[in-house]
């Protein structure tokens, strides 16, 4: 961000300009130098909004992957190409991060060499008065029978009043300099936008997250084997995780049942949980709600989450219990139509898998496939397919939440048709084929929770309270140059009324000049101020 | 009759006031064309003005209008009249449109910006009340019709496609931060609209400016584009600063309700997309050698990313993301 000199008028005399020679050190410079202009930190900075954009129009990984899978799945021809280009990953995409990098670069390479001359600005006295002040921005002049030096201490004391910093290269000047501020506030703008990159990085390599849905009444103890996802950034120790162990007692989920707009709306979800902060410490009761975490060893848990876990029971021909668990299912739309699967490897012959919907206000028509009128669990149902064959088709790892049905046939009716089970609470249908019975128990809510640290989020905040304060300074705060002469009025000064002569004091006229580099609406009022005090002293004396 | 419905009903009178005033604003602006016979007094009275004041930046000599302009534009008494009656129409509209965000806000026991709907109405008592405060001061009377006129295109849009009945929030929007995010983020947006707003009128003066036209009208008494560059740029500098505070308070709060300060969802794109525009034009203006048209088209395009950030990424399945609150479904 180094101030540019506008190009030199470039020489029409030599027929032929041959350039020097630049060597590798000399390209090196070159390249430096272009780097760290102004005009290309500019064209970064438009760049990357522009690049920004993508990310917010394309689903992104880091913040649903499922959406991605959809996306890549509907649009088979583009989607390959996108990927490949990284628009689903915009913000750890070569392209994105280049930019961003380069416009640090560019940033680290502006602050380092302003910085040095900042400090030796800080350390220098203002620069010597111009000689014809009447040429710069502001001007203007007063004629007193105060002697030059008293007029001198007078323009010295407005100055020194408005915290200029004040010195006189000679007996008949003042040079006055304000405004440091400024460009400290800039540096400092920057440089805490370099923290906050430091904060973002210190998160990602020692910070960590591990997400867990947690049925009412289940426990869970927190280690790096028992979350249902974990992401620790690349230096976390996942064996050094706090050992909590966390109780779900009861979910609160209220939703809007007024009629009209906000009808289904969320109202209140709050979690009432009990936590021990390691195995076999005392057990405090916690209520977790969105916008209030608790906070254990560093990390702390939100309550990102909720849905339905519907208890399935599934029994075979004799009445044996093959499967029996409060399975979540994951909630779709803003009605808590929601998806599962249930694996029950034990079957025999065949191992067996039910897959379907979880509806917790079930529209009884099914018109439009299954479908939910409310969140809230009036009137739960679930309606699910059987399949039976091979549940692990290379015993590859598979998510709980998709059946892999590559090895598998759908269980059907003696006519041939399908079989869908359709089940309200405590009702039992039975397989076709003598396979055994499915129950539906009951249901219970669950909640999805999320365990977070992030180290490097303390920095981040102290930077961007720092560019705050410095992007405050820098652009309010105006840097500006005020300068005083003083001569003796010759006899008969031009245009000016002389008020010497009936006392015999000599008049003094007092020329102030003021400087600014920036459009600057204050300097008039700061050469007025000197002017004014000047005159106010001379209709006194 | 209660409170939220007093709230609508002091909506309405203010949309009607705010119409009148933007009838008035037109016709003081009717009033104010110069007379070709008196531009050549106006001119010498410009130089006159020059000469003695002699703003203006260093080495960029403000272009002079051939015309009347700026602080040697006299203007008449019957425009000076309807300008100040214009005014007042507006402090009526304003007071009536900040009380009925006051009543919303009372009726529903919470900041009154929880939704598509209060935000649009906040932000347009933002403008309002920015415009007001500023407006005599600086002579803005000319500027009305700019300000006005798009309050109440947000007014009308707020009330036939927004509308929300007056209810409880939903719970990730139940924090303090809701008071203090979303607040500096519409006063910000209300800074932006204004400069916006100036900015179109600064290119029109300067494009006048180059190829002075036939007939003068109204641009010709406006300020010189040099002196509305500024004032467009000064209410961007503070818009900016909010902005950016906004920004900083929204990641606090996001670390508070889903565990990270920033994970790329579209509004925080958007809200950095707008960061980065004007902090482009904030690089550029400072920049010497880059033309002053150039920045400010910088600072436009920076307003449309606002517009699309309230507008298409609240309502469009596209920009799916966290920030789901419009309450339009």
């Amino acid at each position: 961000m180094t101030t540019e000199t506008p190009p030199r008028p470039r020489k029409r005399t030599q027929p032929d300009p041959s350039l020097p020679r630049l060597s590798a050190l000399g390209w090196v410079r070159w390249a430096w130098r272009q780097l760290t202009s102004m005009r290309t930190a500019l064209f970064l900075l438009l760049l990357l909004s522009v690049a920004a954009v993508p990310g917010s129009i394309f689903p992104q990984r880091n913040i649903d992957a499922g959406r991605v899978a959809d996306y890549i799945a509907q649009n088979p021809t583009t989607s390959p190409w996108l990927d490949r280009l990284g628009f689903f990953d915009v913000y750890s995409s070569p392209w994105f991060s280049a930019i961003y990098l380069l416009l640090f670069v560019s940033l680290v390479g502006c602050i380092v060499p302003r910085t040095r001359v900042h400090l030796a600005a800080l350390r220098a006295t203002p620069p010597r008065a111009p000689a014809r002040l009447s040429r710069l921005d502001e001007h203007a002049e007063v004629v007193t029978d105060l002697s030059q030096d008293e007029a001198l201490a007078v323009a010295r004391e407005v100055l020194g009043g408005k915290r200029f910093r004040l010195h006189s290269h000679d007996a008949t000047s003042l040079s006055g300099e304000s405004g440091y501020l400024r460009e400290t506030g800039n540096l400092v703008f920057h440089l805490a936008l370099t923290g906050i990159i430091v904060g973002m990085a210190v998160g990602h390599v020692f910070g960590w997250r591990g997400d867990i849905i947690l049925a009412e009444g289940d426990k869970f103890a927190s280690s790096a084997g028992t979350y249902n996802t974990i992401s620790p950034g690349p230096w976390v120790d996942t064996e050094s995780l706090p050992p909590f162990v966390l109780g779900l007692d009861r979910l609160d989920v209220q939703f809007n049942e007024a009629p009209g707009r906000g009808f289904g709306m969320p109202k209140e979800f709050t979690a009432y949980t009990t936590l021990q902060r390691e195995p076999g410490a005392a057990a405090t009761k916690e209520s977790v709600s969105v916008n209030h975490p608790i906070t254990v060893d560093g990390a702390d848990i939100f309550l990102l989450g909720n849905g339905y876990t519907p208890v399935i029971t599934v029994r075979d021909a004799k009445g044996e219990i093959l499967y029996r668990e409060a399975t979540p299912f994951l909630p779709q739309d803003g009605n808590y139509r929601s998806v599962g699967v249930i694996k029950v490897p034990s079957a025999s012959p065949k191992q067996l898998g039910l897959t379907g919907f979880f509806l917790p206000t079930a529209e009884p028509t099914f018109v439009h496939g299954p479908a939910s009128l409310f969140p809230d669990a009036k009137d739960p149902e679930v309606a699910l397919s059987i399949w039976e064959g091979n549940l692990f088709p290379g015993d590859a790892p598979q998510s709980v939440y998709t059946l892999n049905t590559d090895e598998m046939t759908q269980v059907t009716k003696a006519d041939g048709s399908p079989a869908l089970i359709r089940l309200k609470p405590g009702q039992t249908y039975e397989i076709p084929g003598g396979r055994g019975t499915v129950t539906f128990d009951s249901v219970k809510r669950f909640a999805g929770l999320s365990v977070r640290t992030d180290p490097g989020a303390p920095i981040s905040l102290v930077s961007a309270v720092l560019a705050t304060a410095g992007l405050i300074l820098g652009l309010t705060i105006k840097r500006r140059r005020v300068f005083v002469r003083v001569r003796a009025a010759g006899p008969g000064a031009a245009g000016v009324d002389s008020p010497s002569g009936d006392d015999g004091r000599p008049a003094t006229v007092v020329s102030i000049g003021g400087l600014s580099k920036d459009s600057d609406a204050g300097l008039a009022a700061i050469v007025a101020a000197v002017h004014d005090r000047l005159a106010e002293r001379n209709d006194r004396s | 009759m209660n409170l939220a419905s007093n709230a609508n009903a002091a909506l309405y009178a203010s949309m009607i006031v705010y119409t009148l005033a933007m009838l008035a604003f037109t016709w003081h602006l009717a009033a104010r064309a110069p007379q070709v016979a008196d531009s050549k007094f106006a001119e010498r009275a410009e130089v006159r003005e020059g000469v003695l004041v002699g703003a203006g930046a260093p080495g960029a000599p403000e272009r002079r209008s051939p015309y009347a302009a700026g602080p040697g534009f006299e203007e008449s008494t019957q425009s000076r009249q309807r300008g100040n009656i214009a005014l007042m129409l507006t402090y009526l509209g304003t007071a009536l449109l900040v009380a009925s965000v006051v009543m919303r806000g009372l009726a529903v026991s919470r900041p009154p910006w929880g939704n598509m709907f209060e935000f649009a109405t906040a932000g347009a008592a933002a403008v309002g009340v920015a415009y007001s405060l500023l407006a005599k001061r600086n002579h803005w009377q000319w500027l009305g019709v700019f300000v006005v006129g798009p309050i109440l295109l947000v007014l009308g849009l707020a009330l036939s496609v927004l509308y929300t009945e007056a209810g409880e929030l939903m719970p990730a929007l139940k924090s303090y931060w809701l008071a203090i995010h979303v607040s500096v983020a519409f006063i910000a947006v209300a800074f932006f609209t204004i400069a916006f707003a100036i900015g179109i009128v600064y290119l029109v003066r300067l494009h006048r400016e180059e190829k002075p036209p036939a007939k003068p009208n109204f641009v010709e008494s406006l300020p010189s584009s040099a002196a509305l560059e500024r004032t467009a740029y000064s209410l961007n500098m503070v818009a900016f600063i909010l902005w950016t505070f906004t920004l900083i308070a929204g990641a606090i709060w996001a670390k508070q309700a889903w565990g990270a300060y920033w994970q790329w969802d579209p509004k925080e794109v958007w809200t950095f997309v707008i960061w980065t525009v004007y902090a482009a034009y904030m690089h550029s203006r400072a920049t010497a050698g880059v033309d002053h048209r150039k920045s400010m088209l910088i600072a436009l395009v920076g307003f449309v990313c606002v517009i699309i950030n309230f507008t298409l990424v609240n309502l469009v399945s596209t920009f799916v993301g966290m920030h789901n609150y419009s309450g339009v479904g």
